[in-house]
């Protein structure tokens, strides 16, 4: 005859009649002060302290209100920078000196365009994001093309 | 001091997170036997149950500070002895030994005892210590996780809802392990009476 559901608890409850033997958490006790005392006088000072650092973020819980709090500054920021009111990535041009080299050297635009005026690109400082657009003669395509800017006009067998 | 004298769990726990170790020992004197218990249930060997019981309270005690009694501290110290023990049987493997605790005498006294004895049932055939081996080999045929749960439910008592919260699933689950774990337990009892 196979136990059913009640006899089955009542056996398991018998297994709270297996006990170890008198005196034993006591001894576990002291054991459990010794290991203390060994853990203590190995670990460092920095260790103790990463423990209760690691301890304390782990048990670290987030306010329920700080993910609203998140969110709100999320979208005033998308707000603030979408109305263009702050526009954050937007490159200025203080002084002269920020132009690229090649505007202000004389030698360098002679290398690269021969008489171009480059200076007709950079017509004011007050709106640097012009980007020239070059447009070279029908008689000399370009051969080689770096950055949209030709290189050169001339031939290649002439070098 | 008798565990009815003890002050209670809140005043021990903020005592020990002040620093006042004697705090901590109440708190083992309390709570030592109950977590044994539930260790040596699931591992049927006194020795792994022994170094098991000393690292959880080890645990216990390093993690305090970063207990802020959103539950009970019975409920976080079995939690910390269920997992523990759960990942430490999983590394051990099939391999082992049991080793079991001494079975009270008082066990024949019991009413429970008696009337399974009296009635025919696998156990009317066996002695003490047989049933013993036979109870712990059927157990250790459960999976860890079912383990806990009957040793929670059957052998400590603790409600659904109390399981649920210390091993962190919904009772539905906790009933469905132990209506699987018991079906289980049946049918491998049932094979030693035929043995």
């Amino acid at each position: 005859m196979m136990l059913d559901d009640q006899q089955l608890r009542k056996l398991l409850r018998l297994k709270r009649y297996e006990q170890p033997p008198p005196g034993y958490f006591e001894r576990a006790l002291e054991e459990f002060h010794r290991r203390q005392r060994t853990e203590l006088l190995r670990r460092s000072g920095i260790q103790a302290w990463f423990e209760r650092f690691a301890s304390g973020v782990w048990s670290f819980r987030v306010p329920t209100y700080a993910y609203g709090a998140a969110f709100a500054a999320f979208v005033l920021a998308a707000t603030i920078i979408g109305s263009g009111v702050w526009p954050p990535f937007t490159q200025t041009v203080d002084t002269a000196s920020d132009l690229p080299s090649v505007a202000t050297n004389p030698g360098n635009r002679l290398a690269l365009s021969g008489n171009l005026d480059w200076s007709k690109f950079y017509p004011s400082l007050a709106s640097p994001r012009v980007v020239p657009t070059l447009r070279p003669s029908q008689t000399a395509l370009p051969r080689y093309v770096l950055d949209g800017r030709p290189v050169s006009y001339k031939a290649s067998f002439s070098f | 001091m008798d565990d009815q004298n003890l002050p209670d769990d809140e005043t021990l726990v903020r005592r020990t997170q002040d620093g006042d170790t004697r705090a901590f020992d109440l708190l083992w004197q309390k709570y030592s036997p109950r977590i044994y218990a539930l260790i040596y249930n699931m591992t049927a060997n006194h020795d792994d149950a022994n170094d098991l019981l000393l690292e959880i309270f080890a645990k216990a005690y390093r993690s305090i500070n970063g207990f802020r009694g959103k539950s009970s501290f019975y409920t976080w110290i079995h939690a910390i002895a269920v997992n523990m023990t759960i990942n430490f049987v999983k590394k051990r493997g099939r391999r082992f030994q049991m080793s079991l605790d001494d079975l009270d005498a008082n066990v024949q006294n019991d009413k429970e005892f008696i009337d399974l004895t009296a009635t025919n049932t696998p156990i009317r055939e066996v002695d003490l210590a047989e049933l013993q081996q036979r109870l712990n080999e059927a157990m250790m045929k459960l999976s860890v996780e079912h383990r806990a749960v009957v040793t929670m439910f059957d052998i400590q008592g603790m409600p659904h809802a109390e399981i649920a919260k210390i091993l962190g699933i919904p009772e539905a689950t906790v009933r469905s392990r132990l209506f699987y774990a018991h079906r289980q337990l049946q049918n491998y009892l049932e094979e030693f009476r035929k043995k």
